[in-house]
């Protein structure tokens, strides 16, 4: 656990933090970049708000991630339970009304639990575990929604105007975000998911149930996912999605990784995540304002993927972890 | 070093992976007695061509795979590589003419050198290296093709895999020389039991002064190349490339070899094996669709056989760690 934040006064605590957090340099350099390639676009109150609104959709999907992440494992499934979750949420609206919301949470929490049991149980690798139940899921959500997007009406107030220009969603997800922080920063169940990332075999040497410390954090990343869910359905249009698109999986992953939640876990957490996603939203924006084709920036978005691993295994490198 | 290195089979877990050894062939006994109570046409000479267009190029594609999973890696990008090699393939044939199946294949190695020396010299973990390759690529695919269908009419090329020898097309004898070799290669030689070493515990296999590096980055030169090699096949079998082929093929590849009996663990299993995986796979792929059912359908029902098998293949009982987390 690398968190020895050296108090410093003025510029210098500045310096000092962007060691602990370099991604901030690539916000400010970003931020300069675009303001002045496209000085009335990009700082423009409607460019913000959409700013805004795609930092929202990134961050709901990577808090769960995150936290699976600073256990070294690997968590795909969020797609999925969004996906799935409104189906069902098509189909239970009719026969119970709004209670139905509740499909999302639950769903999320019984995803986690069978990851979790099945990867800690069945000893096979996460990542594979999580991509096989999302392409279960986007299955199951085309054959249950008979292939259309479904439309499902009167959700409308999640997302009903509060404040001007402020996107209702990202109000909503503040206490979401706060939420996951405090379990990771504040509680006991955080300490022992470092101590899991960092070091498994030393954890469960000490007595620590490893196994039921990993379920408890796929099922706290489904949890999450599956609240994020609520306002995300809402947030991308208050229909059913059937088309699965892989870019929705891996810019998460990306945002996660940018953030400084390394691949081996250990460090980082959802708190990281806030930076990670804010990067990644205004990198976004910035290709998106260009004149660039989308699949450039989806190109660019795999080559941000590679680099920010490269970047952030150095430390893996030296601390002679096996890399698979 | 030209001494084997380690058994694909320790002498220790033998009597383990008996079990292993025998559930593929009583699943493909099972699966071919289903979908033939089900489904009475299936065996006849039609049903058995079809099948052995939906399995050639998908078994070439996952012998690749294999390698790469015995290994103890793992290879996202092969299905974005297989897309690209048929779409080049679809490109330049009017400039190149049967030159492109080189273009194709030398352009798949360079890729799979790139995802080698990711993984190897930067340490980046292999599954989320060739994940962001894959995107890469598909972007590049996406980019040069502008998203349309492209027809392929040259009759030399296409002949490559449709020829018809001794009643089945001549895309099933590349498939078969292409699983013999890599059979052969992974069981018969010092190369292919070091391979099986590294995927047993890489840093024994270092200590025992193995170039791990080296054999990683060939590994995923090799993958890469049949990937290529499925994609040239396959287009020349299909005669035309959109952005739709390969889909979600990675979960079916996937479960196949999974299902073969090669553990994601790394060290076990190998290519002899995936055969049996690739059979099961696209017999139930094909007989679902034989049956009317949609393609939805059969990513629930593949899903689930993936984890299954997944499960069924991993040896239990030992509380070491994870090498793929």
């Amino acid at each position: 656990m690398n968190h020895s934040h050296t108090k410093r006064s003025g510029l210098r605590g500045v310096w000092e933090a962007t060691k602990n957090y370099p991604v901030i340099l690539i916000v400010i350099g970003l931020v300069v970049i675009f303001s002045t390639l496209y000085t009335k676009l990009f700082l423009s109150p409607v460019n913000l708000t959409a700013t805004l609104r795609q930092f929202v959709t990134l961050m709901l999907f990577s808090i769960g991630p995150s936290i699976v992440m600073l256990l070294g494992s690997m968590d795909l499934s969020f797609i999925g339970i969004w996906m799935l979750g409104s189906v069902l949420l098509w189909i239970l609206t009719p026969v119970i009304g709004p209670p139905a919301l509740l499909v999302f949470p639950l769903l999320g929490l019984a995803t986690g639990f069978i990851a979790g049991v099945v990867h800690t149980k069945g000893r096979i690798p996460s990542f594979i575990l999580t991509l096989s139940i999302l392409i279960t899921y986007w299955g199951l959500t085309v054959v249950l929604s008979g292939g259309y997007p479904r439309p499902v009406k009167g959700y409308g107030f999640i997302t009903a105007s509060v404040l001007p220009r402020v996107p209702t969603p990202f109000l909503w997800s503040i206490p979401i975000i706060l939420a996951a922080i405090i379990v990771v920063l504040r509680t006991r169940l955080g300490i022992y998911f470092w101590a899991i990332g960092s070091n498994e075999e030393g954890t469960r040497l000490a007595g620590i149930d490893v196994d039921r410390y990993k379920t408890i954090a796929f099922m706290l990343s489904g949890t999450f996912t599956g609240i994020g869910s609520i306002i995300l359905f809402e947030h991308l249009g208050g229909s059913a999605p059937v088309e699965f698109n892989m870019n929705n999986v891996v810019r998460p992953l990306v945002a996660i990784i940018l953030g400084g939640t390394p691949l081996v876990g250990g460090t980082g957490g959802p708190h990281r995540t806030i930076l990670g996603v804010f990067t990644f939203s205004i990198l976004y924006r910035g290709l998106y304002l260009s004149s660039l084709r989308p699949e450039v920036i989806d190109l660019v978005v795999g080559l941000v993927l590679i680099l920010s691993v490269v970047i952030n295994s150095r430390g893996a490198r030296m601390k002679g972890v096996d890399v698979t | 070093m030209s001494e084997p290195c380690a058994s694909p089979t320790p002498a220790r877990a033998r009597k383990q992976l008996k079990a292993t050894t025998i559930m593929p062939f009583v699943t493909v006994v099972v699966v071919v007695g289903i979908f033939q109570i089900l489904n009475p046409s299936f065996l006849s000479y039609h049903g058995i061509v079809t099948i052995v267009y939906a399995m050639s190029y998908f078994l070439i594609a996952a012998c690749g795979l294999t390698l790469v999973i015995m290994m103890g890696s793992f290879d996202f990008s092969v299905v974005a590589v297989m897309k690209l090699s048929a779409l080049l393939c679809v490109l330049f044939i009017g400039k190149l003419g049967l030159l492109v199946i080189p273009l194709a294949l030398a352009v798949s190695a360079a890729i799979g050198f790139i995802n080698g020396v990711l993984f190897t010299k930067l340490k980046v973990p292999s599954f989320i290296a060739t994940l962001g390759i894959s995107v890469v690529l598909d972007g590049i695919s996406l980019l040069s093709s502008k998203g349309f269908l492209h027809l392929l009419e040259d009759e030399r090329f296409r002949s490559i895999s449709v020829t018809f020898i001794a009643g089945l097309p001549s895309i099933f004898y590349w498939a078969l020389g292409v699983w013999l070799l890599c059979t052969v290669v992974s069981v018969a030689t010092p190369f292919g039991r070091r391979v099986f070493a590294i995927g047993g515990n890489p840093r024994a296999a270092a200590l025992s002064s193995i170039n791990v590096d080296r054999h990683r980055i060939i590994v995923f030169v090799l993958s890469s190349l049949l990937a290529g090699l499925a994609g040239v096949l396959y287009v020349s079998q299909q005669g035309g490339w959109s952005m739709e082929i390969g889909g979600q093929m990675m979960i079916p590849l996937f479960a196949s070899v999974v299902a073969g009996g090669t553990s994601l663990r790394g060290g076990t299993g190998g290519p002899q094996r995936t055969l049996l995986g690739v059979i099961i796979i696209t017999w139930i792929q094909s007989g679902l669709l034989m049956m009317g059912l949609g393609r939805e359908i059969q990513f629930v029902i593949l899903g689930v056989i993936a984890i299954l098998m997944a499960v069924a293949t991993t040896e239990r009982g030992k509380l070491t760690r994870l090498m793929v987390k």
